[in-house]
Formats: structure tokens, sequence, C-alpha cells
């Protein structure tokens, strides 16, 4: 078979660049539907809304400018026609060739049984965008990970640092397209600084200390003494 | 009725012999067999499962597999107590710090056994955030390769451990027993050794098999480099 393909084709051929278009690759299906949230956040904040996909399977994703975020996420909470009060997901998109990163906010409302993705874009260069944990306090680790992978700044995170990595973690923000696969270390470097890095920092005593010296037992009082007052 | 209508052993008055009627009431060995006999047949492993040979472990020591045959009856959740520490499953360079600590907390002799290709290799995981094979980091007796190995597997490297520490002695004892204390927490192979994990596709700081770093116009952020 001439057209066969085997793994080495791809290492011979080289990386190849990554998605170079205008838009982010998203297959958008049916455009013509509406969902309720999407036109009524039309109505109330016009231009605010750049963009409504929907895709597979009646996904709505409606695009908002990331310095309002706070904003419409509030309206869309606290609304008695929206009350999308479950924060599903946070997370962010990178798809390559310097394309602004996408900050995803997965919702759900438990009363009216709607599912809305909003999206905020934010280009490479201003990486940050206000915090979402004072609407909802699931958004706290969410957001940690998408500062800890992508880097992006969440003002007003009560406690931003690193979730997933080691707390010194040196080599940047791993799930981003510009960062290499084997990260930018080498592999004996990665190894000696893994090795040197304080337990203390991310694991309870308890937890370091199960194999370590037996405890001694608390003095037991002698019978007869008179315990004091 | 059952075992107590035996007569006891003659202990006073002339000795049956071991064997019988004249024949000697001891016998002769050497210190080393006994001492290996005892340790071998009594392996405490502290088990170690970090994904799915983990699972492939378990099965191993349940009743189908049976490990308790071989005087492994008691899993040592604490390393203080245990023999062998069976790695089954990939180490992050996040856990292998952990790791490192649970072996030098072992009391010698210890032996390891590195279960899986993850834990060997790195296996598939060829990534930043991998440790390519646990013996960068503690030494390893006995590797056994598979994605995950069956219980068979397993069952074979622990007798194969049994079988080396048949040929140790108490004599080498200071040597291969030997503990450097200036080598804890440190990586045990040297930077050249672990450079060469990265192979066959070059160095990882300068190729990025996804989406190419020099080939493509990303943005350089510098302050990605955090201090």
């Amino acid at each position: 078979m001439a057209d066969e393909r085997s793994g080495f084709d791809a290492v011979v051929e080289g990386p190849k660049p990554s998605y170079q278009g205008e838009l982010s690759p998203v297959q958008v299906q049916s455009p013509g539907e509406v969902h309720e949230s999407v036109e009524a956040l039309r109505d109330l904040f016009g231009e605010a809304v750049l963009r409504h996909d929907v895709v597979a399977n009646g996904q709505h994703i409606v695009f908002v400018p990331p310095e309002r975020n706070l904003e419409i996420l509030t309206w869309l909470r606290d609304d008695p026609e929206q009350q999308y009060d479950l924060l599903r997901d946070v997370t962010a998109v990178d798809y390559g060739g310097g394309q602004p990163l996408q900050v995803v906010y997965q919702l759900f409302s438990f009363f009216h049984k709607n599912a809305l993705c909003v999206k905020c874009e934010l280009p490479l260069d201003d990486l940050e965008i206000e915090s979402v944990v004072s609407l909802w306090k699931a958004a706290n680790w969410l957001e940690r990970e998408v500062y800890d992978l992508f880097g992006i700044t969440f003002k007003n995170h009560p406690d931003l640092r690193r979730i997933l990595m080691p707390p010194d973690y040196a080599e940047g923000h791993p799930l981003r397209k510009d960062f290499p696969l084997r990260g930018r270390f080498s592999r004996a470097e990665q190894t000696r600084r893994a090795l040197s890095q304080d337990l203390d920092h991310y694991y309870f005593d308890a937890e370091i200390e199960r194999g370590g010296e037996p405890q001694e037992l608390p003095p037991v009082a002698k019978t007869g003494e008179e315990a004091p007052e | 009725m059952g075992l107590n209508d035996k007569a006891p052993p003659q202990i006073v008055g002339a000795s049956p012999g071991l064997l019988g009627e004249g024949t000697p009431a001891f016998f002769t060995s050497k210190l080393d067999f006994l001492v290996n006999w005892a340790r071998r047949n009594s392996l405490w492993p502290n088990p170690l499962g970090t994904a799915c040979c983990g699972i492939e472990m378990m099965a191993a020591f349940a009743s189908d597999y049976d490990l308790a045959r071989f005087g492994m009856e008691r899993m040592s959740f604490s390393p203080r107590q245990a023999d062998v520490l069976v790695c089954a499953g990939r180490v992050t360079y996040k856990f292998a710090p952990v790791l490192r600590r649970i072996w030098d907390q072992m009391t010698q002799p210890k032996w390891c056994i590195s279960m899986g290709a993850c834990a060997s290799t790195g296996g598939v995981f060829d990534v930043y955030s991998m440790v390519q094979g646990i013996d960068t980091i503690i030494p390893v007796d006995v590797y056994i390769p598979g994605c995950p190995p069956r219980p068979e597997a397993l069952i074979y490297a622990l007798m194969m451990v049994q079988e080396k520490i048949k040929q140790e002695s108490l004599d080498q004892h200071a040597i291969l027993r030997a503990e450097d204390p200036a080598a804890v927490a440190k990586p045990r192979a040297d930077e050249e050794e672990i450079g060469d994990l990265s192979g066959p596709f070059g160095n990882s700081t300068e190729q990025n098999r996804v989406s190419g770093l020099e080939r493509t116009d990303v943005i350089s952020r510098p302050g990605d480099r955090l201090p």
C-alpha cells in the first residue's frame, strides 16, 4: 500500500505548524438556532455579545469581552429569568499560532434546565481577567488550575497559586501551545529540581511522617495522686 | 484424636535422632543459608500502586494468585516494616521526592521492583511531568516489562528477588547494603545517564513534537520563566 503511513513518517516530516486561521477552529452548526439567555444578553448588553456559536448537539457558546466578564456573569447568575446557579467548569483553550487564549465558563441552571457556555478571549500580551470566585465558590480551584497550566492571572482571586505543578515549578505553563512537550529543562535538571523540592510545601505533616519515629505515649497519671485543680 | 495424640518427642535419655534411631540429633548448616532462607520467605512488600499496574498488583495479592504462598501475606503499608518496594505505575516529578523518601525510610535489607513500562522507563509518558524510569531516583533490583504486566509476571519478579537473596552472603553485607547519607534525596543516576533517557527523538529542550517550537511563529514570552 503506497498511502500507508507509519509512525515514523511524522518524525521524518517534522513538527507541523499550529492552526493559523482567523477564527478559532470550531465547527459552527445550525447558526440559526436561538438561545433565550443569549437573546436576553443581546437586549440588555448589546455590543457585549461579540459572537454566538452553536456547536455539537446544540451547545450554545457566547463570546463576551473579558473586561465585562464579572458584570455579565453576575447578571446571568442573579437574574430570575436566567438563574445560572451552577458553575460546571472553568477552563481555557490555546489554539496556538499567536491566537488569543479563551477562558471558558460552563454554566448550568438547575431551575430552568438550561446550559450556556461563556467564553472570553484574552490577547497573549494581556492575560488578566476578573475572578468569579465571588459568584461561585467552585471557581476557586478551577481558576487556580487555569492559572497553573495557562498562566492566566485572575484578579481578586483569594489564593492564586499553582495547584497541579510543584509550587517552585520554573518552566512555565505546560498547556500552552508554545510549551515544549518535554519541558524547557533537561531531564537531569528536572530530576534534580524534583528531588530538591520541599515536601512540607504541599503535604501535611501526618502524610509525610507516616513511617516516622514512633510517638511517645502521653504520661499516665499515677493512681492515688490528686488531680490538679 | 488429632495432633495431640502423638507421643511427645523424647528429650531426656537416649535421643532417637532426627532421622530415626542412631542418627545425629543435630544438623549443620551455613548461617548464610539460614539468614537468606528466613529473609526470602518473609518478604513484606510495600505496595506503591500509582496507576493501572496497581490493579494487577492487587490481583496478584488476592486469592486467585495468592502471594501468601511466598511468605508475603502481610502488605506493609508502612515503609519502616517493608522489605521490598513494589513501584507499580507511573511516577511524576512531583511525586519523585515522596518516592525517594519512602525508599530512604525503609530499613536494610531492602529490595525494589519496578513494575511496568512506566515505572521502568517512563513508557508512553515522554512528557514534561513524568520521571523517565524510577532508577534515576532509587536503585531497582528487578524490572518487569508490560503495560501492565500480568500477575504471573509480578510473581516471577518476586521469585527473582528471592533468587537474588539466595546469593547474598553476610560478609558482603557491608558492600551490598552500604548507604551513603550524602546520597539521600539526590538523583541516583548521573546527569549524562539521565540525559540519554530522552532519546531517540533528541533533546527535550530543543524539540517539540506537537506543534514545533522553531517552526511556528509563537510569541516568545520570557515572562513564562518564573524565578
